[in-house]
């Protein structure tokens, strides 16, 4: 499979208004050729309604698509160039395996004696030999999720859209389809847009990630810059656990900041954008480090101690009465505090970036 | 990245043939449009003016254009309306099926009705000013005054009745432990598949002057069914299997967790009766009642026939109209009968679109027997019983009456009344061809609005969803009226066709059609459709390929449910039928007036065999039980 053609997609100040809600609110975001882009966020933050736009479910309030170069704002979805993968998977159920993959040929009316080579090829690709006979309903999820894979990939879109297409598997299951549609994407180098509301997976999956919030993009970049470099407390929040702590600005230039947290000086790398407003660093929990031995630590007190194998997490608490969480991975026999105790808590010497 | 001052892209193929289909598309219409129009809108020549000179004799002519220019306006802008959506303007195939269906129901729905509520403020046929005269005429007419009134208590006496009834049965039947409860269920909601009037001859044959129980048996004779009371009590067997039916299946789905939360935290039997599952109930018994209303006031076989002097709107709207040809008080009468069922029906709706309170939630235990005292639950049966006694008592009477020379008289074993149906035969084939007819174009239409009200979302939906649903409570006495009204004259000529007769039947059993739809696509998952959309499929081989097929068997249980009402109605035949296109039921309510019990029960059994025939294979093709078919309608 070879002969893909495949395209970028532009959304174009896209909204969607429901009444008075603001579903999606005025979205710009490029997928580049080739590219796999998660849509990430909470539930009704807009994600999926962006993605129906793009298929053509929905109709957008205003605002233009693209596929390539052509606007297919008023294009019906039968005759935009996109394969969707449903969270439901969609699969027919009155017909077999194979007739669900061979759906899309015999609409684009695919002369016949081209169809079963065509079908017979994403069924090896996504290794369903044996199931084409089978109804839908007889197979296991993982293989639901296969045929509805196959039957996107077999008309040769030039884009492919996910909602959600892992949610109904189970926790191991899930985690070893997104790598298996991780890797298609890439060999086939097929844009797709994915949108999900797990951080994991969209991490794991995308190369770039635009998270959403109440119908607008709060920020796009690949996983490791949204994870060390929040643009906002949504976002930090959201792509995982963090602390957040207002800090006392003390000298701010182009190469960075210094600022004091908890009567210690650490350094920043970007300079706040709004240096006279409020200022907050991200303290990730896996950052921070408690000790006994060291007399220029935060004291702080252990409220909690939570043992779950790979790390040990505790609540502490600093003497102003801030609480922080502090993740010991892989912890050492003398990094177990009992709840009471006094101990002192190792700031990070710099982080990436300041909120505010 | 686009840039704002790329180039125009150039038309895809897609583009230019969705472009030429939608040209095509409004050329079609054009045709049609000039077709309809040469034959609807006619030019006649009428003498203007005769001159005489001498003894010459100059005739002038003029021409003059006979037409309803509302109607043609109308409909134009039914089908200009879902040009202003954008939705729609993208797919040919959705705008299509938005103006069919706007269309057909302006044609079909609201200028049929239209028609009585203008006609009944007209003085004299064709009359263009507004008068009041009818009105006027409605309240020094004694008989007519007495007829309103009559079908107002009529109305509330056995929605009452029959809702409290209907109630307690389906209590019992439901979450007591009462013996016997599959068989009496089946008993007690029989009476739904006989036509009305069946069962008021069935009363007569066994409570009238000859009657079987109250001659024969108690040697009666003071005392007859017709009047009122006979009304009262037939419209109660036929109507009660419709409260049991609503209510069971709201009593069988009361969550058990409810109750047992209520009685955990101190309360006593009666006070969750009042506090939890009354309330819980009363949705549906409120839909009940107000359901029984609009079939009690809407009856007109039953107050015909059992009635006695006792006149309702719907038999006097019939006097008025079709034996004294009076249409423009006929009109007047059907106004007055139509407004407290619209109301009932407006009730109705509201109730339901409100939130529902009883919802199936998966785990949740439901409809569990509750052991009761025995002086509860001894009456309960007892009451239950005596209504399956009854159905017994009416389908015997009917089919041993069937085959006896004379019922009431002698009652010797003969095969002669069978005889007399060979005659029947034309009747029952025009009405097998009408109800066929209409169960396949209202089944169709229905599945149709169904997908439209339930998939897309565009202007103006809900406005259609009310419309095809409102003729649910406009009483067949009323449609008939509306389409002779609408139709009768110049242009159309239409009334004693088979096809006024077929199309009047499919828009009046819409609704069953539309609610039969709408249950079966609420149990498909939408992205089925947008999948076959998003892989290719145009809108049309979507619905034929995965919509379709996934709602088969709800549109052939539609197509088989307006089949029934249509085999089995009699208030909108006596206007709609002449001569040539005469219906069964409508022969068979001669011989039940004028010929001998024992044929007309030949009539009535015949028609019984043929529903429940259409019922068993409902039920192979459902997949149903008995009971469980009748749920939907």
């Amino acid at each position: 499979m070879n002969e893909f053609t495949t395209a970028s997609i532009t959304m174009k100040d896209l909204a969607k208004h429901f009444g008075a809600v603001k579903a999606v609110d005025q979205i710009n975001l490029t997928v580049e050729e080739g590219t796999l882009v998660c849509l990430l966020g909470p539930s009704g933050c807009g994600k999926t309604t962006s993605l129906r736009m793009v298929a053509g479910f929905e109709e957008p309030t205003f605002g233009k698509i693209f596929i390539g170069q052509d606007d297919v704002t008023n294009t019906p979805p039968y005759a935009r160039p996109t394969a969707m993968v449903f969270q439901s998977y969609a699969l027919f159920p009155h017909m077999s395996v194979y007739d669900n993959i061979a759906y899309g040929l015999h609409a684009r009316r695919t002369p016949k004696k081209d169809i079963e080579p065509a079908v017979m090829e994403v069924v090896h690709l996504m290794e369903l030999k044996g199931q084409e006979r089978k109804s839908p309903p007889h197979l296991s999820g993982g293989q639901q999720q296969r045929v509805a894979l196959a039957r996107a990939l077999v008309i040769h879109p030039k884009v492919l859209l996910f909602d959600e297409p892992l949610s109904n598997l189970d926790a191991l299951l899930r985690v070893r389809m997104r790598s298996e549609i991780r890797s298609i994407q890439r060999r086939l180098g097929i844009t797709s847009l994915y949108v999900t509301h797990d951080q994991e997976e969209a991490f794991s999956i995308a190369d770039l990630v635009a998270i959403m919030n109440k119908g607008k993009i709060v920020q796009v970049g690949t996983p490791r810059e949204l994870y060390r470099a929040p643009a906002d407390r949504f976002v930090a929040e959201f792509v995982g656990l963090s602390n957040i702590v207002p800090v006392r600005l003390l000298e701010s230039n182009r190469e960075g900041a210094a600022i004091e947290v908890f009567g210690q000086t650490i350094q920043s790398r970007r300079a706040p954008r709004n240096p006279n407003g409020e200022i907050s660093i991200v303290l990730r929990p896996e950052a921070l480090k408690l000790t006994t031995s060291s007399a220029h630590g935060v004291p702080v007190t252990v409220l909690t101690l939570a043992f779950t194998g790979p790390l040990a997490r505790y609540n502490v608490r600093t003497q102003d009465g801030t609480l922080l969480m502090v993740d010991l991975h892989n912890p050492a026999p003398d990094e177990f505090f009992e709840e009471g105790r006094q101990v002192s808590l190792l700031l990070p010497e710099s982080v990436p970036a300041l909120l505010g | 990245m686009i840039q704002s001052a790329a180039p125009p892209a150039p038309i895809t193929p897609a583009a230019r043939k969705r472009r030429l289909q939608f040209a095509g598309l409004i050329l079609a219409e054009l045709v049609l449009l000039a077709f309809l129009g040469f034959r609807y809108i006619q030019v006649v020549q009428v003498v203007d003016r005769v001159e005489v000179i001498g003894d010459q004799e100059t005739t002038y002519y003029r021409n003059e254009i006979v037409a309803d220019p509302l109607l043609i306006g109308l409909v134009l802008a039914g089908m200009a309306l879902p040009f202003a959506s954008n939705k729609l303007r993208r797919e040919p195939a959705l705008l299509f099926a938005v103006q069919f269906s706007i269309v057909s129901l302006i044609l079909f729905v609201l200028w049929p009705m239209a028609q009585v509520f203008v006609e009944s403020f007209r003085a004299t046929r064709g009359a263009t000013d507004f008068s009041l005269v009818q009105f006027e005429r409605l309240l020094q007419i004694p008989t007519v005054a007495r007829a309103t009134r009559n079908t107002l208590a009529l109305g509330i006496t056995t929605a009452v009745l029959a809702t409290g009834i209907g109630t307690l049965i389906a209590y019992a039947l439901t979450l007591t432990d009462i013996p016997f409860k599959r068989w009496l269920t089946i008993l007690t909601i029989l009476p739904l598949v006989s036509p009305p009037f069946a069962v008021s001859f069935a009363f007569i044959l066994l409570f009238g002057r000859r009657g079987l129980i109250t001659y024969d048996l108690l040697k009666i004779t003071t005392v007859d069914i017709y009047g009122p009371v006979g009304v009262v009590l037939v419209q109660l067997v036929s109507d009660a299997p419709l409260v049991i039916l609503i209510l069971s299946a709201v009593f069988a789905s009361i969550s058990r967790d409810l109750e047992e939360a209520a009685e955990d935290l101190g309360g006593r039997p009666f006070f969750i009766l009042r506090t939890v599952t009354f309330p819980l109930v009363m949705p549906a018994i409120l839909t009940a009642a107000l359901l029984t209303f609009i079939s009690s006031i809407s009856d007109f076989g039953n107050p015909m026939l059992i009635g006695g002097g006792f006149q309702v709107l719907a038999t006097q709207a019939f006097i008025q109209m079709v034996e004294l040809f009076d249409l423009q008080l006929g009109a007047a009468l059907a106004l007055l009968l139509v407004i407290p069922a619209l109301i009932a029906f407006a009730i109705q709706h509201w109730i339901v679109s409100r939130r529902s309170y009883v919802t199936v939630t998966s785990g949740a235990r439901t409809g569990y027997v509750r052991s009761l005292p025995g002086w509860i639950k001894w009456p309960l049966f007892a009451l239950t019983a005596f209504m399956a006694l009854i159905t017994i008592l009416l389908y015997g009477s009917i089919f041993v009456g069937a085959f006896v020379k004379a019922w009431g008289f002698d009652f010797t074993f003969t095969t002669a009344n069978l005889a007399g149906l060979v005659s029947a035969f034309p009747q029952l084939r025009n009405s097998m061809l009408v109800s066929i007819g209409s169960g396949i174009i209202g089944g169709l239409i229905g599945i149709m609005i169904a997908w439209l009200v339930t998939r897309q979302k565009f202007p103006g939906r809900q406005a259609l969803d009310f419309s095809a649903t409102v003729m649910y409570a406009i009483p067949g006495t009323v449609i008939g009226i509306g389409y002779i009204l609408a139709f009768n004259a110049a242009p159309y000529f239409w009334t004693g066709t088979f096809s006024i007769i077929i199309i009047a039947y499919a828009f009046r059993r819409l609704p069953v059609g539309l609610r039969t739809g709408v249950a079966a696509q609420r149990q498909i998952d939408p992205s089925l459709e947008e999948a076959s959309l998003d892989l290719g499929a145009s809108r049309l081989r979507t619905f034929a390929k995965i919509t379709f097929p996934l709602l088969n068997r709800a549109f052939f249980a539609g197509v088989i449910y307006i089949f029934i009402r249509s085999m089995t109605d009699l208030s909108a035949a006596v206007f709609l039928n002449a001569g040539r296109t005469q219906l069964y039921t409508v022969r068979m309510f001669r011989v039940m007036t004028t010929g001998t019990p024992s044929q007309a029960a030949a009539f009535a059994g015949l028609l019984i065999v043929i529903i429940v025939l259409s019922l068993a294979i409902l039920s192979r093709l459902t997949g149903k039980s008995f009971v469980d078919l009748f749920r939907v309608s």
